[in-house]
């Protein structure tokens, strides 16, 4: 059965290695929903997450195909569900005088912070999950939203003893 | 101090390469300029960089070493693509070295820049620019480890100009690397597969190009000896079990014989060995052996599961693991199974038109040689009538581009494997529209004393496609008419015997009398126009839908 799965990949930080990796996924013709890539806490390392829609099999072949880059040190496939994900968004918003109140309410209930202020607007910062940033953009829409930078989805395996829990996408908003 | 360049020569003969194939080219001059220091090194001057990959890659597949070819940056580079992605898709082990525009120059769209490395990651297992001297011996010592270990494959060494002009100290390789440990079999599996083959009545082993590629033919030999279990061979599977054995059952699939598709469709266990369930063995994979469990023997885990589902996966060299069911079998036969596939058996369609027919040709070459010689075949209907009509009874004889079907392959190939196999015939059998693609290498056979035997079926047909036209796109033959030159003047104009068989008599004694010319020899069969291959099993259509005679025309108004 076709699920949501993570696959996180280990490897060196040369762009080639990258841009095999971005092959890989290309040409094997699989439906996949984000990808993202930054550096991983080993020096010298990388680390990218795909988030790809497929059976366990072909989750699990993804990540042996990807181990069989030169360049790649490990890669694993776990569904979405045993996974905690989140992105980053970075929001410019107006914050007309008028509704400056209002918009800091909005803020506050998606707990995201104000990190600049200017004479036209603000800058917000916002941790969550794809759904939760989504309605946080939808929120603040009416204000005026000048620029959205979004980071894509990491992700972390849960922890083992809390296996399948509710996800983070499956939690309310509120 | 050794310049890059020499540093390059340097590693070739530590890897044990005794013969590159390439061309020459601005970017790889530095390279050239030192190779004559090296007279270990015999260079192949190829007349296109695609047959330098193609023979590298025939080299390989004959030897069961690396295959090395050398192309300059750009168009030189790119040349070297379809074969590699031949050489990727079969597994051969081909190191190619490009030369790249110097360092400074690079990224600035230079002249005959190009990105091979970009180019050719889908189609290499791995594919390096060399960014300083200080990393060039080890990138290509680990090129030659890479290409040949596990599951092998192409590998590119893509160096700048300039580098390859660098001096640096020569430091001989530290020790041998380390061969990488083979798998370990899990227990379980191994018992398991064992059940399954204890209990089977109906079983079959399907043996592929793995069982070359892991020297596994005798543990095939006695596993299938000590079970009685017919065994398959695929496209690239040919010959890694002798095709006289009583247990040799034939090739499966497209255009496999009607008994051979029809006990698969019957068995209940496939031991898959070596092979990767490609589409044109399995048809439809809906359909694809309904009643069967699959065991699948594969060193490579990503191709378990990849196409069909398996029961048990046996990760690992087919040849251990082959021994070590064996020993975990009491001895068996599958008599009632043989009874019930040889029932099946009908005798063999006569087809073909004329009496210059495919299957008798291919008999006259066998005879001719006593069987001691090397089959290439190129990719249309006569690669499928060379692997059905020629009895290959000695291991590794028979080399096709299977995965990749790359027409062209055949008359280079021919050169990597005569290379290979110094000591004995090579035939390049093609038809005339693959003869076509890459006959300016007569005249490399030529220049380098290269006796290869090259044989043209021609029907004037790009004869396979002319068969889907006939089958499939009402007799349109779009395209599908192709002239030739005159092959007999044109061997002659490249200065080799050149043979025209135009009636069945002539067949024996140009065969014999291109064997005996002690140079390339060439000759062109004109057969039957519209020759078809059968049976075959339609594109997308099970292995039970089979095909043994030419549809009737559709009405004119159709």
């Amino acid at each position: 059965m076709s699920e949501l799965h993570c696959i996180t990949v280990v490897m060196d930080d040369k762009l080639v290695t990258l841009n095999a990796a971005v092959g890989l996924l290309r040409r094997r013709n699989l439906p996949v929903r984000s990808v993202t890539f930054g550096p991983h806490v080993t020096e010298g390392r990388s680390r990218l997450f795909a988030m790809i829609e497929a059976d366990e099999g072909a989750a699990q072949r993804v990540a042996l195909l990807f181990e069989k880059l030169i360049g790649v040190d490990e890669a694993r496939a776990v569904p979405a569900a045993d996974t905690v994900v989140r992105e980053l968004a970075l929001i410019r918003v107006r914050a007309p005088a008028e509704a400056y109140g209002e918009l800091l309410d909005v803020l506050g209930l998606y707990h995201a912070n104000v990190i600049e202020e200017g004479p036209d607007g603000l800058v917000v910062e916002l941790t969550g999950p794809d759904t939760f940033v989504l309605s946080c953009l939808r929120a603040v829409e009416r204000f005026g939203i000048v620029d959205v930078a979004r980071s894509g989805a990491v992700a972390v395996e849960r922890p083992a003893e809390n296996p399948r829990a509710p996800t983070s996408t499956e939690a309310s908003v509120s | 101090m050794l310049t890059g360049a020499q540093l390059m020569c340097r590693i070739l003969l530590e890897e044990g390469v005794d013969v590159l194939f390439g061309y020459p080219g601005g970017a790889i001059m530095p390279f050239y300029h030192a190779l004559p220091e090296y007279p270990g090194l015999r260079h192949i001057l190829v007349r296109h960089e695609q047959a330098a990959a193609h023979a590298a890659d025939g080299y390989a597949r004959a030897s069961g070493r690396a295959g090395v070819c050398v192309a300059t940056s750009g168009p030189g580079a790119t040349n070297l693509v379809t074969g590699l992605a031949t050489a990727y898709m079969d597994n051969s082990p081909v190191v190619a070295i490009t030369g790249q525009v110097s360092r400074p120059m690079m990224g600035r769209d230079a002249f005959q820049e190009t990105d091979i490395v970009g180019v050719t990651l889908p189609i290499t297992k791995w594919s390096v620019l060399v960014e300083d001297i200080t990393t060039l011996a080890d990138t290509m010592r680990r090129a030659f480890a890479v290409a040949r270990g596990g599951r092998p494959g192409p590998v590119l060494v893509d160096v700048p100009k300039d580098v390859q002009n660098q001096r640096i100290e020569y430091t001989p390789r530290a020790a041998a690397p380390a061969r990488r440990a083979a798998p370990v079999v899990d227990a379980g599996a191994l018992a398991d597969a064992a059940r399954l083959i204890g209990g089977a009545e109906r079983p079959l082993i399907l043996a592929g190009h793995g069982i070359i590629l892991g020297n596994a033919s005798e543990d095939l030999r006695i596993f299938a000896e000590h079970t009685g279990i017919p065994v398959i061979t695929t496209l690239l599977g040919i010959s890694a079990f002798p095709e006289d054995h009583p247990l040799h059952l034939g090739m499966p699939g497209m255009h496999g014989e009607v008994h051979v598709n029809r006990a698969i469709q019957r068995a209940d266990l496939l031991i898959a060995v070596g092979m990767r369930f490609d589409d044109r063995v399995t048809g439809n994979t809906a359909g694809f052996a309904r009643h069967a469990k699959i065991v699948h023997i594969e060193l490579d885990p990503t191709e378990i599961g990849k196409n069909v589902p398996v029961e048990v996966p046996l990760v690992g060299d087919a040849g251990p693991i082959l021994s070590a069911l064996t020993r975990a079998l009491a001895p068996r036969s599958c008599t009632a199974w043989w009874e019930e596939i040889d029932n099946s058996r009908r005798p063999p369609h006569e087809h073909f038109r004329g009496d210059i027919a495919p299957d008798t040709i291919l008999r006259a070459i066998h005879q001719a040689s006593g069987g001691k010689c090397s089959i290439v075949s190129d990719v249309g209907q006569h690669q499928m009538w060379v692997a059905k009509f020629f009895p290959y009874r000695r291991l590794n004889t028979h080399f096709s581009s299977g995965g990749l079907g790359a027409m062209g392959f055949a008359v280079p190939a021919a050169i990597g494997v005569h290379l290979a196999r110094p000591d004995e015939p090579v035939w390049a059998i093609s038809g005339d529209g693959g003869f076509q693609m890459n006959m300016q290498e007569m005249a490399t056979m030529v220049q380098e004393g290269l006796p290869i035997k090259l044989a043209i079926f021609n029907n004037g047909y790009l004869g396979m496609v002319r068969q889907w036209q006939q089958f499939f796109h009402g007799r349109r033959y779009s395209a599908t008419p192709i002239w030739s030159p005159d092959y007999v003047k044109l061997a002659e104009a490249y200065g080799i015997a050149g043979y025209r068989v135009e009636q069945g008599s002539q067949i024996a004694g140009a065969v014999a009398a291109a064997l005996r010319d002690p140079g390339p020899a060439l000759i062109e069969f004109v057969i039957e126009q519209e020759a078809n291959v059968y049976p075959m099993i339609p594109p997308g259509a099970s292995l039970s839908e089979v095909i043994e005679t030419a549809p009737a025309p559709e009405p004119a108004s159709a």
